[in-house]
């Protein structure tokens, strides 16, 4: 009953596609941490401005399911002129997504340093941007890597969505190979198993980096 | 002198608009007169949006894709001078996705229906697309599609054949439940597990499951819908006429030089006449 060969045959097509499905979530990643940073920053500065930005920012990006994001970036902004291709789309509309998340997170990050590290390190007269980049950055990103680590998680699987702006990736191979042989238990547990598997390796990534940076050590 | 200056100043402004209008004039004018079949032949490419979860039309075979809309479109890449790209979306995305002018025009195919003319231009039909009844195997409580009366069936949501469906419901003296599905895989999938009794699709695609998984399903004949036939679709914008004209033209010969009725025999099993142009749906 249950096809060992169709899965050796599809894995290594499967593997292919993971290997899209990898490029589409962590590019999206790195794009939205700077995204992320940016809102941040927006988000905790003195200008009502900024704020104002980055929690309409937020409020929407993390308000609108992000299927309905992708539509609305792939089939309207073209009826406003504006016509990117299904790879860009893609990476830009999940990018924006996961920067609002990000931005959130980083922020929890900021509002975690206790108040007397960065009075501690103006008296000792460091100026505003070195307590930015030597003591706050740091400590906010190390506070937040678990949670960063799992939205990156979490983008892995997002990027199942992303086939409905004509993307290939994992989901939409899987998907389409099991429409074909009709046998969708072997395909699906196979696809499931490899995202377990990039997610497991992402993770030990985290916690590797986790110790590297432990807070005991920065000291 | 200052007099002479100014006047001359004001002319070469109004030179320069003149020249500025006179030049979005003519930018316009080219980018209506290209139409879209001159685009494709400058560009040497015909974007196709599909959905490779069709088949026999578009399926994945090795990973990569197969059937008869691979082949139709390769005479019509022959024939035209192009290369076809095809773009691989979920069917609900593919008619939004030509409308946002994101690929030239779409495979499928789809049934050629009287809402779907209003909206869209249909090639020549390539194949019969009347709706029939999919059970599973020596399934004996239905021997005609009448016998769904009361039972549970599926069929993928936003399709003619769910329109077809229901349609036929009513003349029922209990209706069926019909169970709607994101694609038709999904629904043969339950019909495998006894989730629903039966599937309607068109008979080409049920006629060519059963014949891949022959103990597994197995089609209700006759079919129960009115006779509708599929066609590949473009828009109906007037740049677009040209290359469904040109479309057209390749098919239509395809129908008389018997290259199409070769690949109905290889993909349906059986050769399907089909009309050189639907002008009115019977759906």
């Amino acid at each position: 009953m249950f096809d060992f060969n169709l899965i050796i045959k599809s894995l290594p097509m499967l593997l292919q596609a993971s290997v899209w499905t990898v490029i589409y979530s962590l590019s999206s990643v790195a794009i939205g941490f700077c995204i992320g940073t940016l809102m941040c920053a927006a988000g905790l500065s003195a200008s009502r401005l900024g704020r104002g930005v980055a929690a309409f920012y937020v409020s929407f990006f993390r308000g609108v399911p992000l299927l309905v994001q992708l539509l609305i970036s792939y089939y309207c902004l073209p009826l406003i002129g504006v016509n990117v291709p299904s790879s860009v789309a893609a990476v830009g509309t999940l990018a924006l997504c996961t920067g609002a998340y990000i931005a959130e997170i980083l922020r929890g990050g900021f509002l975690g340093i206790p108040h007397g590290l960065v009075e501690a390190a103006r008296m000792v007269g460091l100026s505003r941007a070195q307590i930015l980049t030597r003591i706050e950055v740091p400590l906010a990103v190390r506070f937040t890597l678990p949670s960063l680590v799992n939205e990156t998680t979490m983008m892995v699987k997002a990027s199942s969505l992303i086939s409905v702006v004509g993307v290939l990736e994992l989901t939409r191979l899987a998907q389409n190979i099991a429409t074909s042989t009709f046998q969708p238990l072997e395909i699906y547990l196979t696809a499931g198993a490899i995202y377990f598997v990039i997610n497991g390796v992402i993770t030990l990534a985290g916690r590797f980096a986790e110790s590297r940076f432990r807070l005991e050590t920065a000291r | 002198m200052t007099h002479l200056t100014r006047r001359s100043a004001v002319t070469k402004a109004l030179r320069l608009a003149a020249l500025g209008v006179a030049a979005s004039m003519a930018l316009t004018g080219v980018a209506r007169a290209e139409d879209l079949l001159a685009k494709v032949k400058a560009k040497g490419e015909l974007t196709v949006g599909t959905e490779l979860q069709f088949a026999p039309f578009d399926f994945v075979e090795d990973g990569k894709q197969s059937g008869m809309n691979k082949e139709i479109f390769a005479e019509i890449g022959k024939e035209l001078g192009v290369k076809i790209t095809f773009l691989d979306l979920p069917w609900p995305s593919v008619l939004p996705g030509l409308e946002a002018g994101k690929f030239d025009m779409v495979a499928g195919p789809a049934t050629i229906t009287k809402a779907r003319m209003e909206r869209y231009r249909f090639s020549s039909p390539i194949a019969d697309a009347t709706v029939a009844i999919l059970k599973k195997k020596g399934d004996a409580s239905i021997t005609k599609p009448a016998d769904i009366a009361g039972k549970k069936v599926g069929t993928a949501k936003a399709t003619a054949q769910l329109a077809q469906l229901q349609e036929f419901a009513k003349t029922l003296p209990t209706p069926p439940t019909i169970q709607e599905y994101v694609d038709f895989s999904q629904s043969y999938a339950d019909l495998g597990a006894g989730r629903v009794v039966a599937v309607a699709n068109s008979l080409p695609n049920i006629a060519f499951l059963a014949k891949q998984k022959p103990d597994v399903f197995e089609v209700v004949e006759p079919p129960f819908g009115k006779p509708v036939y599929f066609g590949y679709i473009g828009t109906k914008a007037a740049d677009a006429k040209s290359l469904m004209d040109a479309v057209d033209a390749v098919l239509i010969k395809m129908k008389h030089d018997g290259r199409l009725a070769s690949l109905q025999k290889k993909w349906f099993g059986t050769e399907m006449a089909t009309p050189d142009q639907v002008t009115e749906a019977s759906f």
